[in-house]
C-alpha cells in the first residue's frame, strides 16, 4: 500500500516508500479515533431510550447546574476579560508578557491542582471561606463553587481568543474616530467592539463549552450540585457505563452546538 | 486660525524628533521629505496620536498639548484613508457630521453621490480618500492634516484628485499641513513647501524658493538640483559673484555670498540647450560648449546628461521634447549650454 500508483509526484523515497500515502494512513486513523467513538456512543444505546431517560431527574438536575453556572461563568469571564483583552492588545513590553503568562497559567495548569489553588482561598477553612459560610453564602458544596472553578479554568479562553480580536482591529481607525471627536467609549463601541465581535464571539463560545465540560476544579470545590461531567463521573462508578450514556449525550449535544456556532457567526480562531 | 509649534520635541529609540519650530497661518504646508524623515511622527504630534516630551502645540492661543486627541479639532486624513470597513461611506461620514445635512453637502462637494451607500472595501482608492476628506470635514476643523493621501493612487486619479484637492483647500481658509513625499504634488499644493529631516523642518519657503534656492545639499538633492559642484568665489561685484568651477568661470546674481567655497547648485529645468553655431544674443546668460554623453526620455521631457571640458563636470538638463527632436540630439551631440546668471544658485560651505 506504501507505494500506491498515483506516487508519481509525490517522490518515491529511496527506501521505495510513498510518504504522501503513509502521511495520508497516519492522518486518516486519526481521523476515525475521533469519529469512531463518537458514533458508537450514539449507536450503544436506542435512540427511544436515550429520550425516555432524559426526563430523569439527576439528569434534568445535572443540566439545568450545568447550563445556569456555565452561563454566569460565561457572563463574568465576558464582563472582566474583554478590558483585560484589549489592553493586553493594545500594550508591549515586559509586564504585557508576564500578565499574558498570568492569564494562561489556568489553561495548562491540571484542573484538579486549579481546584486546589481555589481551595486555599475559598475553601471552608480559609478566612474567606469561613466568612462566606457564616453569611449564608458558602463559596464551596454551592452553585457560587462551580461558578468559581468553571470561572478559572474557562475565561483564559475569553481573554486569550478576545485579545486576538482586538489586535487584528487596525489602531488607525480608533484613532481616526478619536481624532472625529469621538471618546475612548464611544470608538470603542461604535468601531473596535463592532470589527472585533465574530472574534469575541468566538471566545465567549470556547468558554463556554469549556465551563460546561469542567470536571476537575469542580469536584474539588463543588462535588454539589451535580454538574453533568459530575453526574456522569457518579452515574459511571455507582451504577456502570450505560447510566452515563444519557448525560454524556447532551454534552456531545453541547459541544456540537459551540463548534456550529464557531463556523457561522463566530470567527473560528483555529481556522 | 494660527497653529505654532514651538521647541517640539519627541524622543525615540532609534532617532530624536525636533526641536521644531513651525508657525502655519491659514494656507497650505507640504510637509516633504524622505520616508523616514519623521513627516508622520510631525502630524501624530499635532494630531495628538503621540505625544512630545517637551514643547508646545498651540491653536490660537490654545494649548493643544495635553489635550486627548477627541477634544483637539485636529482633523487628520490618514495615509490609506483609514474608513471604517463595517460602514457605508454615507455612515462614516455622518459618524463624524454634527448635522445630517452635512453627509449630502460633503457628498455633492466631492462627487461621493453615487458610492455613499458602497462600503469601504468596493471603492476604489480614490473615492476612499474623497470619503476619508469629506469624512475629516464633516467635524469642520480647525486645523487639516493630510498624509500622503494621493501616495497609493494611479498616476492620473491622483492628478485629477490633486486639482481638485487645491481648489478645495484654498475655501478652507484653515492651517493645512499636507504630508507628501512627492516633489511635485509639494509644489502643486504648498502655498509654502517645508522641506523636514529628522523631523526637523531643514527650509520653509514658496515653492519656486525652496526649488531654486536650497539651503542645504540635503534640500538641493531632495528638491531634485542634481547638480551640485563644489566652487570657489573668485570675484565678488555689487552685481554678483562670479564662482570658478570645472576649470570655468561663471557669472551668477548671488550677492549674499561671504565664504569663498561654495556648493554651486543648478536645477536641471534652469538650464538651455541650443545648437552649437547659435551665437550667444543673451548677455545675461554663461555660455559653454559640451558634448552629450547620456539621455533618457522621461515622457514630458527628456534627461540630458552634457561633458563639459572633456568630462571635468557633467550637468545634468531637462530638456523639452520639441527642443530635443529640432537639435536632433543623440549621443556625442555637440551642444551649447546656456545657463542663466540667476539660475546659478550659491549654498556657503562653513
Amino acid at each position: 500500500m506504501a507505494t500506491g500508483s498515483h506516487s508519481n509526484r509525490s517522490g518515491t523515497g529511496t527506501f521505495g516508500f510513498d510518504w504522501l500515502s503513509v502521511a495520508l494512513v497516519l492522518g486518516g486513523v486519526l481521523l476515525l479515533y475521533y469519529v469512531v467513538p463518537m458514533v458508537s456512543l450514539f449507536l450503544s444505546i436506542p435512540a427511544g431510550e436515550i429520550l425516555a431517560r432524559m426526563d430523569n431527574p439527576t439528569v434534568v438536575d445535572s443540566a439545568t447546574t450545568s447550563l445556569l453556572s456555565a452561563s454566569i461563568s460565561t457572563v463574568i469571564a465576558t464582563l472582566f476579560g474583554l478590558p483585560l483583552a484589549y489592553w493586553l492588545a493594545r500594550t508591549d513590553g515586559a509586564v504585557t508578557k508576564v500578565v499574558l503568562a498570568v492569564v494562561v497559567l489556568p489553561l495548562v495548569l491540571p484542573p484538579t491542582v486549579g481546584g486546589i489553588v481555589l481551595l486555599t482561598v475559598f475553601g471552608p477553612s480559609s478566612p474567606l471561606g469561613e466568612a462566606a459560610i457564616a453569611a449564608g453564602f458558602p463559596l464551596t458544596r454551592s452553585l457560587a463553587g462551580v461558578v468559581l472553578a468553571q470561572t478559572f479554568v474557562a475565561s483564559p479562553f475569553v481573554v486569550v481568543t478576545a485579545k486576538a480580536a482586538f489586535e487584528s482591529v487596525d489602531q488607525t481607525l480608533e484613532y481616526a474616530s478619536r481624532s472625529l471627536g469621538k471618546c475612548r467609549w464611544t470608538t470603542a463601541r461604535n468601531v473596535t467592539l463592532p470589527l472585533a465581535a465574530p472574534g469575541i464571539l468566538a471566545g465567549i463560545t470556547l468558554a463556554f463549552a469549556r465551563a460546561i465540560g469542567e470536571f476537575g476544579a469542580t469536584m474539588m470545590l463543588a462535588y454539589y450540585p451535580r454538574t453533568m461531567p459530575v453526574q456522569i463521573w457518579v452515574a459511571f462508578i455507582e451504577l456502570g457505563l450505560d447510566n452515563a450514556y444519557p448525560v454524556a449525550i447532551l454534552l456531545v449535544l453541547i459541544a456540537a452546538t459551540a463548534l456550529l456556532v464557531l463556523n457561522t457567526v463566530a470567527s473560528n480562531p483555529w481556522e | 486660525m494660527t497653529l505654532e509649534l514651538s521647541r517640539l520635541r519627541k524622543a525615540y529609540s532609534q532617532f530624536d524628533f525636533g526641536p521644531v519650530d513651525l508657525t502655519v497661518e491659514a494656507e497650505v504646508l507640504a510637509v516633504l521629505g524622505p520616508s523616514g524623515s519623521g513627516k508622520t511622527t510631525l502630524l501624530s504630534l499635532i494630531a495628538g496620536i503621540t505625544s512630545p516630551n517637551s514643547g508646545s502645540i498651540q491653536l490660537d492661543e490654545r494649548e493643544l498639548v495635553g489635550l486627548p486627541l477627541e477634544d483637539r479639532r485636529v482633523g487628520m486624513v490618514f495615509q490609506e484613508g483609514a474608513l471604517f470597513p463595517h460602514m457605508t461611506a454615507r455612515e462614516n461620514i455622518a459618524y463624524a457630521a454634527a448635522a445630517i445635512d452635512r453627509v449630502d453637502e460633503l457628498a455633492t462637494l466631492l462627487e461621493l453621490e453615487d458610492v455613499l451607500d458602497r462600503k469601504p472595501p468596493t471603492l476604489s482608492g480614490g473615492e476612499r480618500q474623497r470619503v476619508a476628506l469629506a469624512r475629516t470635514l464633516a467635524t469642520d476643523p480647525d486645523v487639516l492634516l493630510l498624509d500622503e493621501p494621493l501616495s497609493s493612487l494611479d498616476a492620473p486619479i491622483r492628478k485629477r484628485l490633486r486639482d481638485e484637492l487645491h481648489s478645495l483647500f484654498e475655501s478652507l481658509e484653515i492651517p493645512i499641513l499636507y504630508v507628501t513625499h512627492d516633489q511635485r504634488t509639494a509644489t502643486a499644493l504648498g502655498d509654502r513647501i517645508a522641506i523636514v529631516r529628522d523631523g526637523d523642518p531643514e527650509q520653509v519657503g514658496s515653492p519656486s524658493t525652496v526649488l531654486t534656492r536650497p539651503t542645504s545639499r540635503f534640500v538641493a538633492r531632495f528638491t531634485g538640483n542634481e547638480n551640485l559642484f563644489e566652487g570657489k568665489v573668485t570675484d565678488r561685484t555689487a552685481d554678483g559673484a562670479t564662482v570658478r568651477f570645472g576649470n570655468i568661470q561663471f557669472q551668477t546674481t548671488a550677492s549674499d555670498i561671504n565664504t569663498s567655497t561654495v556648493t554651486v547648485c543648478i536645477h536641471p529645468s534652469r538650464i538651455e540647450i541650443e545648437a552649437p553655431y547659435i551665437a550667444d544674443g543673451d548677455r545675461t546668460a554663461n555660455a559653454v560648449t559640451g558634448t552629450v554623453s547620456r539621455w533618457l526620455n522621461e515622457g514630458s521631457e527628456y534627461r540630458i546628461d552634457i561633458e563639459i571640458e572633456k568630462g571635468a563636470i557633467t550637468l545634468t538638463a531637462n530638456v523639452r521634447p520639441p527642443t530635443f527632436e529640432r537639435l536632433a540630439l543623440e549621443n556625442g551631440s555637440e551642444v551649447q549650454v546656456l545657463i542663466p546668471k540667476e539660475s546659478i544658485h550659491l549654498i556657503p560651505e562653513l
